[in-house]
């Protein structure tokens, strides 16, 4: 029967335009709802995150003031006994052991100084402040330090401040 | 798209910066300084130093090192070092490289785009030379723009409409004044002057003299006279320049400074800020001709001048800002710092090549002010601090008060103080059906849950039963200024109070479930307590009863304490006995206190580790 066959291509057809056009409209359904979904996801990161900085900030600055006052503690420890080695009639014993126990602090904080007089110039270690000039010298060696110079372990903490030995020409 | 980063090449030290999360940040050498010195030198065995390694070695190696090139940049001059002669853009170049070798290390990727900074009144050839060596150095310099501009774009005055800026730019060697009219976001220079011969050292230069002038007076030696102790007297002066900027008056203290016939001198100087102001008074003096060569140039009186910024370490001084102030007449601009200014300027404009800044940014509101839920006694429990970004969810979990309590209260506050009343509340609601049950057993979880629009949700559920309760709250976030001004005052101003009163109830609440423990020990172990133990807690618990009907908190803590006691000592003794019949039971001679090993028990029954997270709950076990 050819009259029937277009007209259920033409049924068919429809059915099918409509079947893809729910399709879509379930699959627009689902992406929007999965952006919104992502997109709220996403503020929330972007939030956690930005909470976090803020954590982070308050955590640094709390420690810098932990550091602050371990250093600060120490000082006024140090400052006290001063104040009684100013007091005493006699104070080179006490300063001795005070002495001692500041180098103790320094030596267990990894502090060594950089022995530098008669050395060759290092600008890794040593800043020249002004330079001598001899005859009878080698040049670039170390004649006085003007300010010692210290490490932190393997980093420098201040560079010894130097004059340094020109050979005349 | 990769970070493009800001250069502020200057003449004695050079500054680089960039934006990351919408904020410049400076970058450090790894030194570790926030610059670097614009100094390159040769050694004799040919290895090549920049920045801070150069500048320690420059006095021994007077023919290897170079310094201040900025200002021979444009020129057609060479520099001959060891045997090897460079352009100007050969040598800043090596000063860029540097820059680019430190930022790299700093940020951790590979840096190649930049944007670096000229003074306004550098020619054609001189910013085509600056270009170059950038370009020699591996940057692709995106941009070359004015040390002005980038500071005013460091004060965001470019998006403030049509203005006219004066920058005062006064560092260690030079002083530049600079003119400028921004409309549309297009800066166009409208005047320079300056003056090539004054900087911040003449300034110390000045205030070494005096100290040593002075030391001179007393004990007939000049300190300048040898390099040891000259470096001192720098040193010194430098720290008092600072301190006097926030103090007036300031003790300079040189302990064995220079031994006179073997006996050690100490210099000892007070000065003032008045002092000081007198020593350097004619340097900063001297500044007044160019601004005023300036604003002529440019046709302005100072009054039509709508912002100046400062620029350069110098301007830290007050002294310095009050003759700016009188100049211009107005108050400058000097809220970013004045060294860094600059080349956050540049990194600023960097940004915004790049979309670090404006483009794809999501502002994102925040919580202005707590909040908390009302819990026992009144007081506020936070849930969500004061400055939280959102959206944001956060959860407690919260246990009944009273027994058999079937019904719980979300009291929803917002507020920065520490009881309920004292905040605003802004809603409420309630779970029931709670099944009875011992106080502190079930457990209620109260999320707050904010999205982005700034809607609350907060919903109670009994985890128990899985019964859920929530309201929405709208606004929890939009609040006027002056209102969050209003609460936090209001909180800052009740602090020592509100302390003690929540101290007061915190009293309270400790007492109420210490009696709460006691009286149910007295029931469910009638039997295991002495006589003379059960009168005792008897005792002191009624005492306990009588003074929490009064208000004295002194006596509510005692008599809590005493209670403590007396049923410390009974359980004690509970638990003595227990020991004993155990050895008995065993025949074993173990001793008392060994700790317990964890053998599981005869049964198959777990013993539960049942955890209640809540405010109260917690007060529970650490009283008992």
């Amino acid at each position: 029967m050819p009259t029937k066959k277009p007209s259920s291509t033409k049924k068919n057809t429809q059915e099918t335009a409509h079947d893809a056009l729910k399709k879509l409209e379930e699959e627009n359904t689902r992406l929007q709802q999965e952006l919104t979904e992502k997109n709220d996801k996403y503020l929330r990161t972007l939030a956690d995150f930005q909470n976090y900085q803020k954590r982070m900030e308050k955590e640094h600055s709390t420690q810098k003031e932990e550091t602050k006052k371990k250093y600060l503690l120490e000082l006024l420890d140090l400052t006290e006994l001063l104040k009684k080695a100013y007091e005493d009639p006699d104070p080179k014993p006490g300063l001795k052991l005070l002495l001692e126990n500041i180098d103790k602090f320094l030596q267990k904080e990894g502090i060594t100084y950089i022995d530098c007089k008669g050395k060759p110039f290092d600008y890794q270690l040593h800043n020249a402040v002004s330079t001598i000039e001899q005859s009878d010298c080698v040049d670039g060696t170390i004649l006085d330090e003007i300010k010692k110079g210290y490490l932190v372990g393997e980093k420098l903490l201040r560079p010894a401040h130097v004059i340094v030995a020109k050979k005349k020409q | 798209m990769a970070k493009i980063i800001g250069i502020d090449l200057g003449t004695t030290n050079s500054e680089a910066a960039y934006i990351e999360a919408g904020k410049p940040v400076v970058i450090k050498s790894v030194e570790g300084q926030p610059y670097f010195p614009s100094v390159v030198a040769f050694t004799k065995t040919g290895e090549m130093l920049v920045g801070e390694a150069a500048k320690r070695q420059a006095v021994t190696n007077t023919e290897g090192t170079v310094q201040r090139i900025k200002r021979k940049m444009g020129t057609h001059e060479k520099v001959t070092l060891r045997g090897k002669t460079y352009t100007p853009q050969q040598i800043s170049a090596f000063i860029l490289q540097k820059i680019k070798k430190d930022a790299e290390d700093f940020l951790g990727e590979k840096i190649t785009d930049a944007v670096i900074t000229v003074p306004a009144y550098f020619n054609d050839d001189q910013r085509q030379a600056t270009k170059d060596a950038g370009a020699i150095a591996g940057f692709n310099v995106k941009r070359i723009i004015n040390e002005p501009t980038a500071a005013a774009l460091a004060y965001g005055l470019d998006k403030e409409g049509d203005q006219k800026i004066a920058v005062y730019d006064f560092g260690g060697g030079t002083l530049d004044v600079t003119i400028m009219e921004v409309g549309g976001g297009v800066f166009e220079v409208l005047s320079t002057s300056g003056d090539t011969q004054l900087g911040g050292s003449d300034m110390d230069r000045a205030l070494v003299d005096y100290i040593a002038e002075e030391f001179k007076k007393k004990h007939g030696v000049d300190l300048r006279k040898e390099p040891k102790t000259l470096q001192r007297v720098l040193e010194a002066a430098e720290t008092a320049k600072i301190e006097l900027s926030s103090t007036l008056q300031t003790d300079i203290n040189l302990p064995y400074i220079y031994v006179v016939t073997g006996e050690p001198k100490h210099l000892e100087i007070k000065l003032t800020r008045a002092k000081l102001e007198e020593i350097i008074s004619p340097i900063v003096q001297r500044s007044e001709k160019p601004c005023n060569q300036a604003l002529h140039d440019a046709k302005l009186k100072p009054e039509e001048i709508d912002h100046v910024v400062l620029v350069g370490g110098v301007t830290r001084m007050q002294l310095v800002q009050k003759k700016v102030e009188e100049i211009f007449k107005q108050k400058p601009k000097r809220e970013v710092d004045p060294m860094e200014c600059v080349a956050v300027g540049a990194a600023i404009q960097a940004g915004v090549m790049s979309g670090d800044i404006d483009k794809d940014i999501v502002l994102l509101d925040v919580t202005p002010l707590t909040l908390s839920i009302e819990t026992l006694g009144g007081v506020a429990t936070p849930l969500i601090e004061r400055n939280t970004t959102v959206p944001t969810k956060k959860s407690k979990v919260f246990s009944t008060a009273a027994d058999n309590q079937t019904s719980v209260e979300i009291n929803v506050l917002q507020g920065e103080r520490p009881m309920a009343a004292d905040n605003k509340s802004l809603g409420r609601f309630h779970l029931d059906g709670i099944l009875p049950a011992p106080r502190g057993l079930p457990q209620i979880e109260v999320s707050f849950d904010i999205d982005v629009n700034g809607i609350m949700n907060v919903s109670a559920k009994d985890l128990g039963t899985g019964k859920e309760q929530s309201i929405h709250i709208t606004g929890s976030t939009k609040l006027s200024d002056s209102e969050i001004e209003r609460m936090r005052k209001e909180a800052k101003e009740h602090e020592e109070d509100d302390k003690k009163r929540k101290e007061k109830i915190e009293i309270r609440n400790t007492a109420d479930s210490l009696m709460h423990s006691t009286e149910k020990a007295l029931v469910e172990l009638k039997d295991k307590f002495s006589s003379e133990d059960k009168e005792n807690l008897e005792k002191a618990l009624k005492e306990l009863r009588e003074a929490l009907t009064g208000d004295d908190t002194d006596v509510i803590k005692a008599k809590t304490d005493a209670l403590t006691q007396v049923f410390q000592k009974a359980s004690t003794a509970i638990y003595q006995q227990a020991a004993q019949q155990y050895q008995q039971q065993s025949g074993q001679g173990q001793t008392q206190g060994e700790s317990w090993q964890g053998q599981p028990s005869d049964d198959d029954t777990i013993n539960a580790d049942y955890k209640v997270k809540g405010e109260k709950k917690k007060k529970d076990t650490e009283d008992s």
